[in-house]
């Protein structure tokens, strides 16, 4: 194998795959990057077997094509830290010589067929979407992914297609985000299993989303959910079990309803959230007509008190929550004005933070 | 059997009823008092201290079954007194009935001398200050000689051989050497202690076993007694409630034994032992001892003799407290607060010794007397032993916890370091790593002036403890509640066994309910409560119900959820702290000042100051 490429292509897409690529694991093969070389193009292959990732890089010219599997993490320190324009990789005889002007490097290459496979991206049945209306409905859900505990289900993104809408839901048990957004499906069909994205997964398809403006094309499959953007293809395993049923938790009828300006209430809510301590994580808010009023308080360090004006519907009450949880939404709200509502101090509270997009969160209780 | 029609002329006419025989009615007597060797060291030390002494000397030998001697410069016998020193019931120090209300004497019903006297070969020798010659009797078996005149100190001298020669059932109840002697060492022990104008000097075979001059202080008798590791980490103990005063020391927890024998009360003076006041030390280490250990701790406990009454059996010594509860409330928190203050970290140079001892072992089973030498008893430990015995102590405690700390000490202004008082590390350690995890449970850090070695189980273990335990404290725990209960597949006996127990698990925040035959969801957790996990939590609940059949309430409840997740390693299974996290974690234990063993007397951290590392490198 041997190939031109230019350095600065080279360097994105070996920094790509090294996000997948595994530090450590118990199949040393994975630590590699798999180079694969044809007529016209050069791939770059990664994968921790449960995300993987084909990068297209452009701007090259392939003088011998063939396929060679060498250790990713040098490679990219070694391509990042050149200062040529250009970069040779030339593969022979259990080798790989990189070459940049007159630097050099070489490394022992791992044999190819010890690579695992990884699939292509089906474009039948794939839909067609904006990059960023991808990446938008996984920032404001993927953040209420479980991460340490919980049911194995919740350690990712739930994805249906509903109504001509592509939705995106996460929880931890403790908050839930919904959000969708409008898209084309022009006759797609909408995929017949639980579609449960890992996180890591999701972020792997935002980093190759590069200009939210770009067209992607998603392949739902059996076991897996791929992306495909202009020089990447992505592919991530899909999580087995149960997703909880999400629309049960979302309060229908409630009788207290707020009104507020979502940057103001995120700033009041971090303001008194400065004397909670790092691990008691409640912050109360108090209504009654026109006003809200926040404490914080910890014992160690005491307390603090805010106050906003609000349009509120509903009788004087009390809720309590990790401001952490709410802040979380409210950085992500879509518009201005956010709404709370709630029917009491142990039951969720509904911040409806756009258009689309609804936030459960469950209060923190202080007498069982 | 043989009626008795032969005899029986006889039998009739004599009483089957006779009196004993002196000697064996002393022997009985014996039994009571005269147990072992350490029983007649402990009468014999009494009469010394009776008697006026101001040195006691004591030899022993064999444990003392083979000798036990005590010479004092007490107040000393004439002949007259010498010839009734053994027989029963005589004392000079109680002459009438009334005279029992106020006894200031150890001894007072005459039958100690009496006792030794029947069961061993006794010799008195004594001679009153004032005269110019001493006189000595002998008494083998009962039999008493005269007194005659010999020469010597003004003083006593009572030795004791062969105890129980001639009662050979009771010899045989004797236990090792080693095991008598540590019994007579503890009765020699306890009344160096109790006594602060007395020098003791004792030896076994020859042997120097303890050396204290007369005058020496508490601190420095202890020093002596028990080792400089011991003394030096002693924290100072000073409580008074109305006339009810305590004072003395107590050890860190990782001075605790198996056994009470580095537990000293005097009350008003005399050592007691008593189960009320064991107990009060046990639940003022409460938290702090692992299961079976008791904290070593040396308190004098002054109070108005009308509110206690000490049962002054020979043997024993127990009290009765008038006002128990109040008592017992004054003093497990006077001890509670001393130990707060005290070092509870295990100073590296402990594990560096004991590594040195792991070779060939000495085999002598006598405490460390401490330097042979008699040094100035105000003398200082040498400048070394300053620093790695006083200082280690602090570094936890930084800033932060003079900030949230104890009333009393004002938080220093913004932006002011605080004044460095041991001009040692303290100041300085701001938690701040980098720091070396090994095999994902023990977390290395340089401090300024040596390293630590935190056992990041136990020590999350101990401060997600406390600061449950201080939220419950002051009101409900904040729960933070699910929205979609997280569900643990459970066998139906145990779904069974758990529903009877919801109420209890609910007043520690585990808000669990019975979901299905063979489910339990988890509805709500304690905000604080991170690990383990509802899944976990519930197995350890499981656990725990097994074990004991019932489930505590509160904070007995957390305690327990925790320290069981700890030991199954589930506290942090699996998970690498990241640097912020350790740092964190370290931030918060220095706000506790418990936080340096974990619930159950497992010690959080382990310390070592740079004399350690250069006496482990043989620098020094
Ligand atoms: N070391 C001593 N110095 C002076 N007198 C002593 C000494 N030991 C014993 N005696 C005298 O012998 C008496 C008997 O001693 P003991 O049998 O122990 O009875 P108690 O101590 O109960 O009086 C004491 O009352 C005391 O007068
Ligand atoms: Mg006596």
């Amino acid at each position: 194998m041997k190939v031109l490429c230019n350095r600065e292509r080279l360097r994105e897409g070996l920094a790509v795959v090294n996000s997948v690529v595994p530090a450590k694991s118990p199949k040393p093969v994975l630590s590699n990057v798999c180079m694969v070389a044809t007529d016209d193009a050069l791939e770059l292959v990664g994968t921790d077997l449960e995300v993987a990732v084909r990068y297209r890089v452009e701007d090259v010219k392939v003088e011998d094509p063939g396929t060679t599997v060498i250790p990713a993490r040098v490679t990219l320190d070694f391509v990042r830290d050149l200062s040529g324009e250009t970069v040779e990789f030339a593969a022979a005889g259990g080798n790989c010589t990189i070459t940049s002007g007159g630097d050099a490097c070489e490394l022992v290459t791992v044999d190819a067929d010890e690579f695992p496979v990884v699939s292509r991206f089906g474009e039948d049945g794939s839909l067609s979407l904006q990059g960023g209306t991808f990446t938008k409905l996984v920032e404001r859900t993927a953040f209420a992914a479980a991460r340490e505990q919980g049911r194995y289900a919740m350690h990712g993104v739930l994805i249906e297609i509903d109504d001509d809408k592509l939705k995106m839901v996460a929880t931890d048990g403790r908050r839930l985000a919904v959000a969708s957004a409008p898209i084309d499906l022009s006759g797609a069909p909408a995929p017949e299993h639980a579609t449960i994205v890992p996180t890591k997964g999701m972020q792997l398809f935002c980093r190759v989303i590069t200009d939210p403006l770009d067209q992607v094309r998603l392949a739902f499959e059996e076991n897996q959910l791929g992306l495909r953007t202009r020089n990447a293809e992505v592919f991530a395993r899909l999580l087995d079990g149960e997703f909880p049923r999400y629309s049960a938790v979302i309060p229908k009828e409630v009788g207290n309803a707020l009104e507020a300006d979502g940057d103001h209430l995120q700033r009041k809510i971090r303001l008194v959230a400065n004397v909670t301590g790092d691990e008691a994580r409640a912050v109360r808010l108090s209504v009654k007509k026109g006003k809200l009023e926040l404490f914080g308080q910890s014992a160690g360090r005491g307390e603090a008190t805010a106050h906003m004006d609000v349009e509120y519907k509903g009788r004087s009450a009390d809720i309590a929550f990790n401001p952490d949880y709410v802040v979380d939404g409210l950085k992500n709200a879509e518009r201005e004005l956010v709404r709370l509502e709630f029917n009491d101090k142990s039951s969720p509270g509904k911040f409806t933070l756009g258009e689309d997009y609804v936030y459960v969160v469950m209060p923190i209780t202080m007498d069982v | 059997m043989a009626r008795g029609g032969e005899e029986s002329g006889l039998g009739q006419a004599e009483a089957i009823i006779r009196p004993l025989p002196e000697l064996v009615r002393n022997q009985i007597a014996a039994g009571e008092v005269i147990e072992r060797p350490a029983s007649v060291v402990k009468e014999l030390f009494e009469n010394a201290l009776d008697a006026g002494a101001r040195e006691v000397r004591v030899d022993l030998e064999e444990g003392g079954v083979r000798l036990v001697r005590v010479a004092d410069d007490g107040r000393g016998m004439g002949p007259a007194d010498l010839r009734l020193a053994f027989a029963p019931h005589a004392t000079s120090k109680l002459r009438a009935v009334d005279d029992l209300d106020h006894i200031a004497t150890l001894g007072f019903r005459g039958e100690a001398l009496a006792s030794i006297g029947s069961v061993a070969r006794c010799r008195i020798y004594s001679r009153p200050a004032a005269e110019l010659l001493g006189w000595a009797v002998e008494n083998e078996g009962g039999r008493v000689s005269e007194p005659r005149e010999t020469g010597g100190p003004a003083g006593t001298h009572v030795e004791v051989r062969d105890l129980f020669y001639n009662t050979p059932a009771r010899r045989r109840f004797l236990k090792r050497t080693a095991t008598e002697l540590g019994r007579c060492l503890d009765v020699i022990q306890r009344l160096t202690l109790a006594h602060d104008e007395l020098g003791v000097a004792a030896t076994h075979d020859g042997r120097r076993v303890l050396d204290v001059e007369a005058g020496m202080g508490f601190r420095e008798r202890i020093r002596r007694v028990f080792g400089a590791e011991l003394a030096d980490a002693l924290e100072p103990v000073e409580a008074r409630d109305g006339d009810t005063v305590l004072t003395g020391f107590v050890a860190p927890p990782r001075f605790a034994r198996a056994d009470t024998s580095r537990q000293l009360w005097l009350l008003n003076g005399r050592p007691v032992r008593d189960k009320v006041l064991i107990r009060v030390l046990r639940e003022g280490f409460r938290g702090h001892l692992e299961h079976g250990r008791h904290p070593a701790a040396f308190l004098r406990l002054a109070m108005d003799p009308a509110r206690v009454d000490v049962n002054v059996h020979p043997a024993k010594a127990e009290i009765r407290l008038r006002d128990e509860r109040r008592t017992f409330g004054f003093l497990v928190n006077a001890l509670r607060e001393a130990l707060r203050r005290s070092d509870m970290a295990t100073p590296g140079q402990v594990l560096l010794d004991r590594a040195a001892r792991r070779d060939p072992a000495p085999g002598a089973t006598l405490p460390d007397p401490g330097p042979l030498r008699r040094p100035d008893p105000r003398e200082r430990p040498g400048d070394d032993e300053l620093r790695v015995y006083e200082v280690p102590g602090r570094p936890l405690e930084l800033r932060e916890r003079e900030d949230a700390g104890p009333a009393g000490a004002a938080p220093a202004p913004p932006g002011t370091e605080p004044a460095d008082p041991a001009g040692g590390w303290a100041a300085s350690d701001d938690v701040r790593g980098p720091f070396v995890v090994v095999d994902r449970t023990y977390i290395v850090r340089a401090l300024p002036d040596g390293l630590e070695i935190v056992d990041q189980h136990a020590l999350h273990e101990r401060v997600t403890f406390e600061e449950l335990k201080a939220e419950l404290e002051r009101g409900p725990l904040e729960v933070q509640r699910r929205l979609v209960p997280e569900l643990v597949e459970v066998t139906r006996a145990e779904a069974r066994r758990l529903e009877e127990h919801l109420p209890a698990l609910e007043s520690a925040g585990l808000c669990f309910s019975v979901f299905g035959p063979t489910t339990i969801a988890v509805q709500g957790l304690p905000v604080r409560l991170r690990r383990p996990g509802p899944e976990e939590l519930v197995r350890v609940v499981l656990d725990l119900i097994e074990r004991t059949g019932r489930v505590p309430e509160g904070v007995a409840l957390l305690e327990e959820v925790l320290h069981s997740a700890a030991c199954r390693g589930s506290v942090m299974a699996g998970d690498t702290l990241s640097q912020d996290e350790i740092e964190s974690l370290l931030r918060r234990a220095a706000r506790i000042p418990e936080a340096q063993t974990c619930p159950h007397g497992r010690p959080t951290r382990v310390r070592f100051a740079k004399l350690d590392l250069e006496k482990a490198f043989h620098r020094k």
